[in-house]
C-alpha cells in the first residue's frame, strides 16, 4: 500500500493571520509655482494614480501649499505622523520617500539591539536546543 | 598743568591757617579768577585768533603753518545745516531763480541719446531741488488700463493696420504714427469705416468707404512725421478738404493729446472689417511699426521671443487675448481632471491650502468651537 501524505489544510503564515497596513493617510503638498516642486509635480501628475490604485486602504490627500518646499505627511495608526520634506527630488526619489512612509510602522526610529522585540517579555529567554538541563548523554 | 601739582599748591597754604578757614580744594578752585585764556578758548577755529590757530602758528613759528585749520573738525552738523538754509533763503528771497536761465533751456543744448562720452549721467545740479519743469512731467508711452476684451482689441488693430496701411502708400515713417497717442472722433470713425482686403499687401490693401474720406485721410496722414513733400500739394489738398477740416476740426498731430476720453475708441464696441488679421508681419520694419503702435493703443507689451514668433495680426491679437500663451494651469485642476484619479475612493484633491479650520471642520470639532465662541461673545 503506497503511502500518501497528509493535506495540508491551511497555508504556514508563520503566526500571521492578517496584515493590517499601518500607515492610513498620505498628504501631498505641493507648490505651483516654485522650482523645488517640479518633481512632485510630475510624480503626482504620472505616478500618483496607480499608487493610489495600488494601495487603496490609503486615503491620500492632494493640496497646495502656496511658496512652501513639496511635503508628504504620513498618518499612521498610532497616532503618530511622520513628514518627509522632497524639495527638488526627482519624481523616482519621491517614489521611494512614499514607500519608506507607506511601509513604515509609525514608531520612532530606536537601534534593536536583541533578537525578539515584544511588550511583554519572558523572563526565560529563547529556547535553543544546545542549552538547558541535559540529564543524559 | 597736572591735577595732583595742582591740589598740592592750594592746599599747602590752607593747612597753616586756622582750620575754620579751610576750604576744600574743590572749592578754592571754583573761587579761583579764571584766566583770560580759558575765556577765549573756543572749540573751533573759525576765526584766525583762535587759541588754537595762535598756538599752531606759534608752534611752527610761521604765520601760515601747515595742516589742517581746525583740529576739532569745524562746525557741529546741526550748525552747518542751519547756516546752509539760511543762506539759501537768503539767496532766493530777492531771486526766485528763472527757470528760463538753466542751461537746460539753451539753445545750443543736446539732449544726449547715449551715454558715450558723458562725464557724468543724470542731472548736474540737485534736480531735486529744481522746480518741477515740462521736462520733469510724465507721460506713458501706451495706455494706464489695458484693453483685454476682444471687441476693443480688434478695433484697435483694425485702426493700426489702417494707420501703417496709410503710412505704407503715403512712404512716411512707419513709426512716426506713434506720436499720435488718439485721434479725433470724426478721423476715427473714418479710420473705422475703411476696410482691409483679406491676404492683401500693405501699401494696397486699403479700402476707402469713399473718395472724400479718402482725400481727407491722406491730408490728414500727410501731416505725421514731419513735413509734407510738395508745398503746392498741400495747397491743393487743403483747399479740396476745406469744408472737410472745418466739421472735422483736426488736431494738432506735432502735440500728443494728454487727455484721455471716458471710453476707449469713442464709444466702439467692435471692428466693422476683420480684414486686417489676415495681414503679414514678415517685413521687420512692419512688424516692429504694427506692434510698437499696437501695444500703444491696447497697454499690451510684447516680449521679445514672442515678436519672433509672430507672423501676422492674427497671432498678435492672439497673444493678446491670451491665447499664444496661455496661463498654466494649475496642478488641482489638471489633477481633478484625471479620469484616473475621479474614480479612486481613496483620493482627495483641494484646489487650496488646507488649514487647521478644515481639519477642525472633518473632525467635527469646529461646531463645538463656534458655539463656545458666541457663548463668550467672541463670535
Amino acid at each position: 500500500m503506497p503511502i500518501q501524505g497528509v493535506r495540508t489544510v491551511t497555508t504556514a503564515r508563520n503566526g500571521v493571520g492578517a496584515f493590517i497596513l499601518q500607515c492610513k493617510q498620505l498628504d501631498f503638498h505641493y507648490c505651483d509655482w516654485a522650482g523645488s516642486s517640479r518633481g512632485m509635480v510630475s510624480y503626482l501628475k504620472h505616478q500618483l494614480p496607480a499608487f493610489a490604485k495600488a494601495n487603496p486602504q490609503i486615503e491620500i490627500r492632494v493640496s497646495p501649499r502656496p511658496n512652501k518646499h513639496p511635503v508628504i505627511r504620513g498618518l499612521f495608526i498610532n497616532g503618530r505622523e511622520k513628514v518627509i520634506c522632497v524639495r527638488n527630488l526627482e519624481p523616482g526619489a519621491i517614489i521611494k520617500k512614499v514607500n519608506l512612509l507607506k511601509e513604515a510602522s509609525g514608531e520612532k526610529l530606536k537601534r534593536t539591539t536583541k533578537p525578539v522585540t515584544s511588550i511583554n517579555e519572558s523572563v526565560r529567554g529563547i529556547w535553543s536546543p544546545y542549552h538547558g538541563g541535559i540529564k543524559s548523554v | 598743568m597736572r591735577p595732583s601739582l595742582r591740589l598740592l599748591n592750594l592746599e599747602v597754604p590752607s593747612l597753616q591757617g586756622p582750620r575754620a578757614l579751610y576750604v576744600c580744594s574743590g572749592c578754592r578752585q571754583e573761587a579761583r579768577p579764571r584766566p583770560i585764556v580759558a575765556r577765549q578758548f573756543l572749540r573751533h577755529a573759525s576765526n584766525a585768533d583762535s587759541l588754537s590757530e595762535r598756538v599752531r602758528r606759534k608752534i611752527w613759528g610761521t604765520d601760515n603753518p601747515p595742516g589742517v585749520e581746525d583740529p576739532y573738525g569745524g562746525q557741529g552738523a546741526l550748525e552747518r545745516k542751519f547756516k546752509n538754509q539760511q543762506a539759501q533763503k537768503q539767496e532766493q528771497a530777492p531771486e526766485p531763480a528763472p527757470v528760463e536761465d538753466l542751461p537746460l533751456v539753451d539753445d545750443s543744448y543736446e539732449p544726449a541719446t547715449t551715454w558715450k562720452g558723458l562725464e557724468r549721467i543724470g542731472h548736474l545740479d540737485r534736480w531735486n531741488d529744481a522746480p518741477r519743469t515740462e521736462v520733469d512731467t510724465y507721460e506713458s508711452f501706451s495706455l494706464k488700463k489695458k484693453i483685454y476684451k476682444k471687441g476693443p482689441l480688434n478695433l484697435a488693430a483694425h485702426q493700426t493696420a489702417v494707420e501703417i496701411c496709410m503710412m505704407h502708400a503715403l512712404d512716411k515713417p512707419l513709426l512716426s504714427i506713434c506720436s499720435v497717442a488718439e485721434h479725433e472722433k470724426p478721423v476715427f470713425k473714418m479710420i473705422w469705416k475703411c476696410k482691409i482686403q483679406p491676404n492683401g499687401t500693405w501699401d494696397k490693401a486699403l479700402e476707402y468707404p469713399n473718395q472724400e474720406a479718402e482725400k481727407s485721410l491722406v491730408y490728414i496722414f500727410e501731416q505725421i512725421g514731419g513735413q509734407p513733400a510738395a508745398p503746392v500739394a498741400e495747397e491743393a489738398a487743403a483747399e479740396q478738404t476745406e469744408e472737410d477740416t472745418e466739421a472735422l476740426e483736426l488736431v494738432d498731430f506735432n502735440e500728443p493729446v494728454s487727455q484721455t476720453p471716458i471710453a476707449p475708441f469713442f464709444g466702439y464696441q467692435d471692428a466693422r472689417d476683420p480684414g486686417c488679421l489676415t495681414l503679414p508681419l514678415t517685413d521687420a520694419d512692419t512688424k516692429f511699426a504694427f506692434l510698437k503702435r499696437f501695444s500703444q493703443l491696447t497697454g499690451h507689451y510684447f516680449p521679445d521671443p514672442v515678436i519672433h514668433q509672430i507672423s501676422t495680426v492674427q497671432q498678435a491679437v492672439a497673444y493678446v487675448q491670451g491665447e499664444l500663451k496661455p496661463k498654466p494651469k494649475k496642478l488641482a485642476e489638471h489633477l481633478a481632471e484625471n479620469e484616473g484619479l475621479q474614480g479612486m475612493p481613496n483620493v482627495k484633491i483641494f484646489g487650496k491650502r488646507r488649514t487647521t479650520l478644515h481639519k477642525d471642520d472633518e473632525m467635527g470639532r469646529k461646531k463645538i468651537i463656534e458655539a463656545e465662541l458666541r457663548a463668550r461673545g467672541l463670535l
